[in-house]
């Protein structure tokens, strides 16, 4: 199980550092909403309403690096829909290896991409600080190697739950085309429904109750807590990252179930 | 001869109502290279998903190395290579790469792995590309790496869907030269699909005849040619005269059909009766000027068993859209 799981995940990971253009195409869009939306949306809010940000570029970094987990786990469903049109799934499901290790292979892949891809939206929104002219992430804590773990961790919760949203409908789902308006379905709500980009407190009643149970919130709430001195988050921190964790085993549990429903043969 | 792949009333339905495989029974012999020929949406394909645990039959019983394939298809799967229709290998992997990761899904030993993947990138002529990515290489290259993959785990039977579909005449010939050298060396049994009637005819020790999901004829190729009722000797005879009650009268002949100066005999066996009907044919002062012999080949046979030639059903739009049909059950 172990060995025919890594030989596949590192398969996927192959592709990705190859695929240098699409690594490049992920890392430009945070640093466009950095360097441009931040600039055409200058959202003066005092630090109280920001979790405890010194300023708006800083609170919407974090978001950055959530959406960014999230949008590269998408493209884990991407990967899953070519095999099935090239045949390798087929030739996966011809060999005798355990089922299971076909979707947690991939969750496992995306999982490490995406962490991957956020730590270096991290880096990139911390460099912007230092350039004149723009805007990125001011770290006010006492930030030590605990907050740094703190933070690798909820970015593996995050991205495991994701990955294995995305893995499981894309083994549903046998057509590029409907897999593209599933995710897009999913993934703009996703994102304006928590407190990624902008602050749930302005936000009307229904939304904010949606956007307090969106795994999306709880991240950037917990990375907020780590990065910002005086945050105080919507959850405390540990609640955040419980709810992470739930989360992801919960979503984890029924990737793999749907999975192996879609891999059974017919 | 002990069966080592043995299908009994196998039935595959889709959606309910296409009827792909309509109750076929076949054994394959272990050693043996089994050949199904039949045109697209005959049911070739289904009956390889089948056999290699891609697929749930309807009904019916298929045994695989003596494993049920249904109750057991873990234990199917470690014993079977299977080399698809559509070119598997990644593209995005080297060569070796993608003999590694295979050897890994089939649990080979690293250190025994890395052995035959030498070997077989050697029988497969790709030792100078192995460490290519599999984008740089040819649809020739991607389908041999295809077949080095499906045999890395030295399987007892291999599954070959349509080995040379797509490919040009030359690597066509080569991929047939790589079929027959796994048959000399080993004793992998091989069950492949075709709609080439000369792949069936040199590869395979017997062929089965598939058609609208039914198995019309199985046999060996001689034997299925001799079943169309031997050869036709065709003969061109100079002068006004006609020869053909003398031609009937010759031991053999069983029939002649004349057409302005040439003659169309049917014979029972036409190595051994070409040379008295010439001679008969002297003595009554004909002088042949033509004279060719004709053994039935597998087009025939094809049209004697199914009523239709292998073309006309290939170009039968029904049938392509059944096979699109099922094309699409199958990626699903």
């Amino acid at each position: 199980m172990i060995r025919e799981t890594t030989a596949l995940m590192v398969r996927e990971l192959k592709h990705w550092y190859r695929a240098k253009v699409q690594i490049f195409m992920l890392l430009i869009q945070p640093i466009v909403w950095l360097g441009l939306f931040g600039q055409a949306l200058p959202l003066k809010l005092p630090p109280a309403m920001l979790n405890g940000a010194p300023d708006y570029m800083s609170y919407m970094s974090v978001g950055m690096l959530a959406v960014t987990a999230l949008f590269t786990c998408m493209f884990a469903g991407m990967s899953v829909v070519w095999d099935r049109r090239f045949g390798f799934l087929n030739k996966l499901r011809a060999a005798p290896i355990p089922r299971g290790s076909i979707p947690v292979s991939r969750i496992l892949a995306a999982m490490i991409r995406a962490v991957i891809s956020a730590l270096m939206v991290l880096l990139i929104a911390l460099i912007f600080t230092h350039i004149p002219g723009l805007a990125g992430l001011t770290v006010t804590s006492n930030f030590d190697i605990l907050s740094g773990l703190g933070m690798i961790l909820i970015l593996v919760l995050l991205a495991t739950a994701f990955a294995a949203i995305f893995v499981a409908i894309a083994l549903t789902i046998k057509t590029q085309e409907t897999l593209f308006a599933v995710i897009n379905l999913l993934n703009l709500p996703l994102m304006f429904a928590s407190a990624a980009l902008f602050p749930i407190n302005s936000m009307p009643d229904w939304l904010q109750a949606v956007a307090k149970v969106n795994p999306l919130t709880l991240a950037v709430d917990g990375m907020r807590q780590l990065l910002f001195a005086g945050s105080i988050g919507i959850y405390p921190l540990w609640v955040d990252i419980l709810g992470l964790l739930t989360f992801s085993v919960v979503l984890v549990i029924i990737g793999i179930v749907v999975a192996m429903r879609a891999l059974k043969e017919k | 001869m002990t069966a080592i792949i043995e299908v009994k009333d196998l039935v595959k339905v889709y959606n309910g109502s296409i009827r792909a495989v309509d109750g076929i029974t076949f054994d394959v012999a272990e050693g043996e290279v089994f050949g199904f020929l039949g045109p697209n949406g005959a049911g070739k394909t289904t009956t390889i998903a089948v056999l290699t645990t891609l697929l749930q039959k309807t009904s019916g019983e298929c045994k695989v190395c003596d494993i049920d394939v249904s109750k057991h298809p873990t234990e199917v799967r470690r014993s079977i290579g299977l080399v698809p229709q559509e070119m598997t290998v990644d593209d995005d992997l080297t060569g070796r790469e993608n003999m590694i990761l295979q050897a890994t899904l089939y649990g080979v030993d690293m250190k025994v792995a890395k052995e035959r993947i030498t070997e077989l990138l050697a029988l497969v002529k790709l030792e100078e590309a192995a460490d290519r990515m599999v984008k740089t290489y040819s649809g020739g290259m991607r389908k041999r790496l295809e077949l080095s993959e499906g045999l890395i785990h030295r399987p007892r039977v291999l599954f070959l869907d349509e080995p040379t579909l797509g490919l040009d005449i030359q690597t066509r010939t080569t991929m047939w030269d790589h079929i027959r050298d796994l048959r000399k060396n080993s004793n992998m049994t091989v069950f492949m699909t075709t709609h080439y009637l000369e792949e069936a005819d040199s590869l395979c020790d017997r062929i089965g005849i598939i058609d609208k999901g039914k198995i019309m004829a199985l046999d060996t190729p001689i034997k299925l040619k001799e079943s169309l009722g031997g050869d036709v000797i065709s003969l061109k005879i100079s002068g006004e005269m006609d020869f053909t009650e003398p031609i009937k009268s010759v031991e053999g002949v069983l029939s002649v059909k004349k057409e302005d100066g040439s003659y169309r005999v049917k014979v029972f066996n036409g190595e051994t009766v070409t040379a008295p009907l010439l001679q008969e044919i002297s003595k009554r002062g004909g002088s042949v000027t033509y004279v060719s012999l004709e053994r039935p080949n597998m087009d025939q046979v094809f049209l004697e068993y199914t009523g239709r030639s292998l073309r006309d059903a290939e170009q039968s739009g029904s049938f392509d859209r059944m096979a699109a049909a099922r094309q699409m059950r199958r990626s699903s």
